[in-house]
């Protein structure tokens, strides 16, 4: 009986697709309109943020979009630029997941819209330290308590069941490479173009790179999330800065010299070698690979395990993501 | 209902259904693709709605790149090949240089010499640096002198359909010949069961 059961009700479905088959025609698309706004804001950070190189060089790419009044933005009220999204000093932000759902979490009225690349951390360590596991007892810089590299830190080491609070000591510096010379710490977690600096220099040994060790490789490290006004007041602006980001990360695959001598010029890295070896190793390839809820919800749960925030991830995902632009960008752009 | 039934319904049905599902396969209609007039290979004037009715892949290149650009000219060149006595009759290729300073009609004709372009239906474009500038930023293509001298550009190669509207664009180089010939295809059936 349950054969029959199932046989009917694949017949039901079947004939009742080829009814509407018959019934409803496809829609016709329209013509994209202008954009609701021509300004943008969006965060720079000179020479300390090499992965975000696809924002920085996308200005020409957004006036071709009709965003004509690019606005880059290099301080706000807080250290982070995820505050400044959360202030409505930035439109968006190209940030780590983390940031975001920090940030929602605490009620900020944002929509994440996008991944953009995956793997630009990289956890560097003095030669005594081999694994996340053996940060245990050891010392691990960051630039400030609660900023997202100490965020992020929390959650790869309670990953591997360490207590961030108790089993690190963290040793607060502007310059953790620095520490890490000096043998004043053991660790931190290093962003572009400080990986490539500490390779070039041969301070520490990876013992995490994010672009290659799962889980993180399998989840987006930087994804586009705008504030929620912006979004719904301007849907055609967004899809129009997302098209225009998303050439521009798509860029840093193809022409990679370029982007980073472009980037370089443009003031906002400081050296050419380590610029372009950003472009090669961090997956800007990958911008269309994964499911961007996958990513928001991976890090959703692995925040609410280190109890950095209370909440679900059904919810968060269900008022403060908005993926129809990437989904359609996804078929209107082909790699 | 007996089964049987439900199976002749279906059965009669099936032809909508296959339909509807290869109509829900369209590429998607972005919008009307921008028209311009600029000049070809042969000195003459070329507007792009000379080519309506055709289904168009219209990319940016310039001749003196020496890495993105072959890539792409080749693979289209391939494609072109593989397309046989539809490539000129119903699709044509369109190759816009964003070097016109260098790239005179006399160097693009060399250059689509070079690459075994079929001049029955490729079309290389220069014009007024201006007029040029004017394209890319129409077509969402970025291109730009960098400092030391050389050209940067957005490799971005985008599908017309035969009414002159924009369905799809690829980015880069790295693409599937294979699926930009299906895409091609596509459109060229489109535009025949209209």
């Amino acid at each position: 009986m349950q054969t029959d059961h199932s046989r009917r009700r694949f017949l039901a479905g079947l004939s009742a697709a080829g009814a509407a088959g018959l019934i409803g025609a496809p829609k016709p698309a329209r013509a994209e309109p202008p954009p609701e706004v021509t300004t943008v804001r969006l965060p720079v950070f000179a020479n300390v943020s090499d992965c975000q190189t696809p924002i920085y060089i996308a200005e020409a790419l957004l006036h071709g979009e009709g965003i004509t009044d690019v606005r880059f933005i290099d301080k706000g009220t807080g250290p982070d630029s995820s505050d400044w999204l959360q202030h409505g000093e930035i439109d968006f932000d190209f940030n780590f997941p983390p940031a975001y759902i920090r940030s929602i979490a605490k009620g900020a009225a944002l929509k994440v819209v996008a991944g953009m690349h995956v793997g630009c951390l990289e956890l560097i360590a003095d030669e005594h330290v081999r694994s996340v596991a053996e940060l245990k007892g050891k010392k691990v810089g960051i630039s400030e308590a609660n900023s997202i590299p100490h965020l992020l830190l929390m959650i790869i080491a309670a990953n591997v069941g360490l207590d961030p609070a108790k089993d690190i000591e963290w040793v607060t510096s502007p310059s953790s490479l620095d520490l890490l010379a000096e043998g004043k710490i053991d660790a931190f977690l290093a962003t572009p173009p400080e990986p490539q600096i500490a390779r070039d220099l041969k301070i520490g040994h990876v013992i995490l790179n994010t672009a290659v060790d799962r889980p993180w490789s399998q989840y987006y490290c930087c994804m586009l999330g705008g504030t929620a006004d912006y979004v719904a007041n301007n849907p055609v602006a967004t899809k129009r800065v997302l098209r225009a980001l998303l050439k521009s990360v798509d860029f840093c695959v193809t022409d990679p010299e370029s982007a980073a001598r472009r980037v370089v010029d443009l003031g906002y890295a400081a050296s050419y070698d380590y610029a372009l070896q950003t472009m090669r190793e961090v997956r800007y390839d990958k911008w269309r690979d994964y499911d961007p809820e996958d990513s928001m919800r991976f890090y959703t749960l692995r925040m609410l395990e280190s109890e950095i925030i209370t909440g679900n991830p059904k919810d968060i995902i269900a008022t403060s993501t908005d993926w129809r632009f990437i989904n359609e960008l996804k078929r209107e752009m082909k790699t | 209902m007996r089964w049987w039934a439900l199976l002749a319904l279906a059965v009669a049905l099936s032809p909508a259904l296959a339909h509807q599902s290869s109509r829900d396969e369209r590429l998607p209609v972005i919008g009307p693709a921008p028209d311009f007039t600029l000049t070809s290979q042969d000195g003459a004037p070329f507007s792009l709605d000379r080519l309506r009715g055709k289904t168009i892949a219209l990319t940016f290149i310039y001749t003196f790149c020496p890495d993105t650009c072959p890539l792409l000219t080749d693979k289209m060149a391939r494609v072109q090949d593989e397309l046989g006595p539809d490539f000129g009759t119903r699709i044509a290729f369109v190759s816009i240089t964003v070097d016109p300073e260098r790239d005179t009609p006399e160097v693009l004709k060399q250059y689509a010499e070079n690459y075994g372009a079929n001049p029955q239906g490729w079309y290389f474009l220069t014009g007024e640096a201006a007029a040029i500038r004017e394209v890319e930023r129409r077509y969402g293509v970025f291109a730009g002198k960098a400092a030391d001298g050389s050209l940067d550009h957005t490799p971005l190669t985008s599908l017309i359909d035969s009414k002159g509207i924009l369905r799809v664009q690829y980015l880069g180089v790295r693409f599937d010949p294979l699926e930009f010939r299906h895409d091609l295809l596509d459109l060229m059936g489109e535009s025949q069961q209209d």
